[in-house]
């Protein structure tokens, strides 16, 4: 247990080190960003028929919500607003929090996500290790095409595809949104039925994007687990089947679970693409809509977020493996 | 077994769900009204955490819906200043348009049951003091601006202009203001406002430490979020996901009687392929401007019950020369381009159904250029294609032809790059058609994608692009159309009253045009000054001034006018009927004005 907790304590450590520096990077690289957001809602103003004089004191208004001061002394309110926590104000959505927005946006994406994720690989698992052990049948075969050639279409081709299919040529799915506005929200089974209709497409998409990786990966781990020795002996010795099988699968799903974890620590950079497609509000179209706007507060946030979400994952990752393979275990407790 | 059985009971539950919140659609139509769908054509992206406030640039306050002005503009072609009612019934506008008198709409109460009085819009004109605005602006010397806001009873109110230095804007200024409830905003401005107001007038340091704390005051108001939405209009906002708003019908508002939806219901939209999905499933009662493709188009009206309409748009796509570069410094290569485009294919291509080609390069809409030029506007050099006169153009110039090329004066090779913001996909069509044209004429040229249109104005407006795509003849107020041509981006800016010129590159002068213009049969204008004009001059006057400016264009040709837009709009007939006919000036307002004027009628 205390080396658990010092390899735990190591391991935050260091990933604390690893946002600063990723903070500082994506700080630098948000500031020099070029473009003028004030200048683009100038033109909008215009566009929309405001007279010139008018539409520039309208943008001076906002100038207020703009980062003040040269890069360093930017920079340094902005860490010590992270300090107490503050991530600063959105200048898209004068008046609103940044931390507001994000997690706003955040359960769009990390609910679709973390389901399409979960479920491609508990399918992608299962099939893998069928695949593998039929590798020499027609179904291996056909597993494992299936799986290279989801693999290999992209995202958003298999979004548009699935949209045009549920919401324009069988139109029995919801071509975009969250949920429907005419149903009070709340606990009910109307309100939830409306919100898994409407996330059906955006997790399917994500389902069928992940399942092509997993399937060849576990069917090459177990492949390759299927000729170790242990396995053979376990055969030999007359084991059950199942026996054998729970062996060949802990062993082959070892690899995954690190990829597994890392999937989830991307969880929060959304699928820009998915969401666009599907109209779906979360991350990924806040991430674009505060890049347009040259929202830099908003900007930083997100990059915080994910780089937060993928330490934490790969700290998570590396505990879990500790937990569940007795080999990478150090101090001898492994014996 | 027992893991079987759960995934087998979740997946049952959701497919049970998923169908009652399919059926739920059908049913929760609402009153007998119905529901009213449309996607705001000022807000098309939603955002749930924005507040409920007009000037919150996205702020749940929509125009026309659940945020009112005090008057809707109708833009027509040259008067900007005619309205349809808004929260004035009427107005009053003194003859040396020195005062406006409002009359407030005579039983019009907030959605909270509280009458709408005259206190509400005075105090709504301090809010417009904090954002700035034509006739609200605290500068000194600001042109149309009101010096006096005097309530006169409940139901009306004077606002004086300050006639030191008047504009024919000053009317369109008051009227474009939004009124809020003074009784749910009252926190944001202080009581000794008007106090602070009357000292910002002023000279001198008193006069601006008053303007400060008037412009301090902006971000308080931009971020102010009323805790629920107490709205004039005639809707008011229930619930947002980030989906889509839901506002419903606002009993107290005046006409509510003949506002038909008893709902309506606002879709968050990201990009234009999602209207058009919108549209091809029949969705939307109405969907504003929005380019659209032929083929998308065909879908479109294919769907049942939907319609076309289409009006005037006081907007016209230009393509801008940087002056301050050559060999664009030279008219005769402006004008030997000019020669060498094909208006009416590259009208075509990029804009088949939302543009129709210029007739020439006048600043103006030709529509309203017609009714501002008359006869006058024949008389301008249409530039119509003619490779030949594009040839002496050229020669007149010093440009070498070699091999079938044509070269800079000294022999160096010429490429004329355009650049376009990419993600306007008709200006990329438009500039692709028109570097193929040149290129065939043995112009060599390349069109230069920026990645989004911030980066596009942030690098136009540093002088990087020797051409760009640029939108002008934004009418219909004269000043406002040629400031396009003639104002901050091509070096006249307007300090404190007066016109002062900067040279190319300072200033967010990027065209770098010449600051006076020998012009055929006029003689030497400066036509900066001549635009600031506009503000001011009336009738025959203007008139006057706007044929000197059109034909200073024409023959200058700081752009070239490639297409004027069309305003495409559609409609679903299905639902709701008494939808605005082509060409009506209401296509330039949101279906929430047409509702709340009891045009929109359920259908039967």
């Amino acid at each position: 247990m205390a080396v658990l907790l010092r390899r735990l304590a190591g391991h935050v450590a260091r990933g604390f080190v690893m946002i600063l520096v990723v903070t500082t990077i994506s700080f630098l690289i948000i500031r020099s960003v070029p473009g003028d957001p004030l200048a683009a809602r100038y033109q909008k103003l215009v566009e929309q028929g405001m007279a010139p004089d008018a539409a520039q004191r309208a943008v001076e208004a906002l100038y207020g919500f703009t980062p003040k001061g040269g890069l360093w002394e930017q920079y340094l309110d902005y860490m010590g607003g992270l300090a107490h926590l503050d991530l600063g104000q959105s200048l898209s959505v004068p008046g609103a929090g940044v931390s507001t927005v994000l997690f706003s946006a955040a359960k769009w994406t990390v609910i679709p996500v973390l389901a399409g994720t979960l479920l491609s690989f508990l399918v992608g698992v299962v099939m893998g290790v069928y695949a593998a052990i039929k590798r020499t049948g027609v179904l291996g075969d056909l597993l494992a095409i299936s799986g290279s050639l989801l693999h290999g279409v992209p995202q958003y081709v298999l979004a548009l595809l699935l949209g045009a299919i549920f919401t324009t040529l069988v139109p029995i799915l919801p071509a975009g949104g969250t949920a429907d506005i005419m149903i009070d929200p709340g606990f009910t089974a109307d309100y939830i039925g409306s919100l898994v209709q409407h996330a059906t497409l955006p997790v399917v998409t994500y389902a069928l994007a992940g399942y092509g990786g997993w399937i060849l990966a576990m069917k090459s781990s177990v492949v390759t687990v299927l000729g170790d020795d242990f396995i053979l002996a376990a055969e030999l010795r007359g084991m059950k089947r199942s026996i054998v099988f729970r062996y060949l699968a802990r062993n082959a799903i070892l690899p995954l679970f690190t990829i597994l974890a890392l999937s989830l620590g991307l969880l929060f950079g959304g699928a820009i693409f998915i969401e666009r497609i599907f109209n779906y509000p979360g991350l990924g179209l806040m991430l674009i809509d505060s890049i347009n706007n040259r929202d830099y507060s908003l900007m930083g946030g997100a990059f915080l977020l994910i780089t937060t979400a993928v330490v934490v994952a790969n700290i998570a990752a590396d505990l879990l493996y500790t937990v569940i393979d007795p080999r990478v275990r150090s101090g001898g407790e492994a014996a | 077994m027992k893991r079987l059985t759960a995934v087998a009971a979740l997946l049952s539950l959701a497919a049970v769900a998923a169908c009652s919140g399919g059926g739920t659609n059908g049913n929760s139509t609402g009153g007998g009204g119905g529901v009213y769908t449309t996607v705001d054509i000022n807000k098309p992206s939603l955002d749930v955490n924005a507040p409920i406030n007009p000037w919150n640039p996205k702020g749940n306050a929509f125009w026309g819906y659940n945020a009112m002005r005090i008057a809707w503009a109708k833009n027509t072609l040259t008067d900007p200043n005619q309205f349809y009612p808004g929260i004035a019934a009427s107005w009053d506008i003194a003859p040396d348009n020195s005062s406006i008198t409002l009359h407030l709409q005579p039983g019009n109460k907030w959605s909270d049951g509280k009458p709408v009085t005259a206190e509400d819009v005075k105090f709504s004109v301090a809010l417009a003091y904090t954002q700035g605005s034509t006739a609200f602006a605290v500068d000194p010397g600001a042109a149309g601006a009101a010096s006096d806001v005097e309530v006169v009873d409940d139901k009306t109110i004077k606002i004086t202009q300050d006639m030191k230095n008047p504009s024919v804007t000053f009317v369109r200024g008051v009227m474009d203001a939004f009124v809020v409830p003074q009784h749910v905003w009252q926190s944001v401005v202080p009581a000794d406002f008007w106090d602070t107001l009357k000292a910002a007038r002023g000279d001198g340091p008193e006069a601006e430490a008053a303007r400060g704390q008037i412009k301090a005051l902006s971000e308080k108001v931009l971020a102010f979020a009323p805790a629920q939405d107490v709205s004039a209009g005639p809707f008011v906002l229930k619930r947002m996901n980030p989906g889509e708003a839901l506002l419903v019908k606002n009993k107290n508002f005046y006409n509510a009687a003949n506002v038909a939806p008893d709902q309506l219901k606002l879709l968050n939209t990201t990009g234009n392929e999602q209207i058009w999905n919108y549209l091809t499933s029949g969705k939307l009662d109405n969907a504003p401007f929005t380019a659209v493709p032929a083929d998308v188009m065909t879908r479109i009206k294919a769907t049942p019950g939907n319609q076309v309409i289409k009006g005037y748009s006081p907007v016209a796509v230009s393509l801008a020369f940087n002056q301050a570069k050559k060999p664009y410094d030279n008219v005769h290569v402006r004008r030997g381009l000019a020669y060498l485009i094909n208006r009416e294919e590259v009208t075509q291509i990029a804009s088949p159904e939302g543009g129709t080609a210029a007739v020439t390069t006048s600043g103006i809409h030709q529509k309203a250029a017609r009714e501002w030029l008359g006869a006058e506007l024949d008389a301008l050099e249409p530039y119509k294609l003619d490779p030949t006169t594009a040839d002496k153009e050229f020669a007149e110039a010093g440009l070498q032809k070699k091999d079938g090329k044509w070269t800079l004066a000294d022999g160096k090779p010429w490429k004329v790059t355009i650049h376009i913001p990419a993600p306007f996909s008709d200006w990329v069509s438009a500039a692709k058609a028109i570097t193929s044209q040149l290129t065939t004429a043995g112009v060599d040229a390349e069109v230069v994608t920026t990645a989004d249109y911030p980066l596009y104005l942030s690098e136009l407006a540093e002088g990087k692009y020797d051409l760009g795509f640029w939108l002008i003849a934004l009418g219909p107020a004269p000043y406002n159309i040629f400031q396009r041509l003639y104002g901050t981006s091509n070096g006249w800016n307007i300090l404190g009253g007066k016109v002062k010129h900067s040279a190319a590159g300072k200033d967010g002068n990027w065209m770098g045009g010449p600051e006076t213009i020998d012009v055929e049969g006029v003689g030497a204008v400066n036509p900066g000054e001549l635009t600031a004009q506009l503000n001011s001059v009336s009738g025959d006057e203007q008139k006057a001034v706007i044929a000197k400016l059109a034909k200073a264009a024409n023959q200058d040709l700081p752009v070239i006018q490639l297409w004027d837009y069309v305003n495409t709009q559609f409609v679903n007939t299905n639902r709701f009927t008494g939808f605005p006919e082509d060409e009506s000036d209401l296509l330039r307002q949101p279906s929430g004005v047409w509702i709340q004027l009891g045009m929109i009628k359920k259908k039967q």
